[in-house]
């Protein structure tokens, strides 16, 4: 059963990003998260919205970006969706954390965060065009 | 967000606090690069007060670090990071490359 969404819709300026997260944080921590998993899930947020405004909008901050929270069953769901250029998150390879920090490459780490921070990450290219991301999180899960 | 940088005779001492992400985190690479081209290549961040520390943060981080460990010349080390900043950077693979101390005074004094 999914319960009531909460949503918040801003402008694609990076400077809204820290109200995104207190808007995220809060509404994990009343779905009774831990907090260790409501950090989880305000960095794994930070991260998709900061695809949707640099990637997606490739910078422009008059473009939208929609957030949403909600439950369904055990799970807290987020929802991040743009109207930007429709971004391929399979053509971004991982950061190879196995070598030197020297020879590593710099890239990948958003898309790492959210994958390994969030129980699954879901990404959709709506009919009217943009990206949405759904990130789900279980309550007490692992990580917790 | 706050960065304050001191010059320390060992090296600079850079303290962060506040929350660091994709808005801001070109400050924190304006801040370490200020030391480096001033010829400081040995820094220590003191993240004691850090509420967040997003993947740009820790690109600028990673940049830094790589320069500044070029030909041996210093190192980025850092004290007293906050136990949900350390998880991130340990996920990230930093943590087990990078020096770490409790505090500011130990890193520095690790230099």
């Amino acid at each position: 059963m999914t319960s009531t969404q909460h949503e918040i819709c801003v402008t694609s300026e990076l400077a809204n990003l820290a109200n995104i997260g207190s808007f995220v944080s809060e509404r994990a921590r009343l779905s009774g998260m831990s907090e260790k998993q409501v950090f989880h899930v305000q960095m794994a947020v930070d991260e998709a919205c900061t695809n949707a405004m640099v990637h997606a909008y490739q910078g422009d901050p008059e473009g939208e970006v929609r957030v949403c929270c909600y439950l369904e069953g055990n799970d807290f769901v987020v929802e991040v969706v743009d109207q930007g250029q429709v971004f391929d998150a399979s053509s971004v390879p991982e950061p190879d954390l196995g070598r030197p920090l020297e020879e590593r490459d710099i890239g990948g780490l958003g898309l790492f965060f959210m994958r390994k921070l969030m129980d699954s990450v879901v990404f959709v290219a709506p009919h009217e065009g943009g990206n949405q991301v759904i990130m789900r999180k279980r309550i007490g899960g692992r990580l917790s | 967000m706050q960065i304050t940088t001191n010059h320390l005779k060992r090296c600079d001492l850079i303290t962060l606090s506040g929350r660091f992400d994709s808005s801001n985190a070109h400050e924190l690479q304006a801040a370490l690069r200020a030391s480096m081209d001033e010829g400081v290549y040995r820094i220590v961040l003191d993240m004691k007060d850090v509420t967040f520390f997003g993947s740009a943060a820790i690109r600028a981080l990673v940049q830094a670090y790589k320069e500044c460990r070029r030909w041996n010349r210093g190192d980025v080390r850092l004290a007293a990071i906050p136990e949900r900043i350390t998880e991130v950077l340990d996920l990230a693979g930093i943590l087990p490359l990078v020096q770490v101390y409790d505090d500011a005074v130990l890193g520095v004094g690790s230099f």
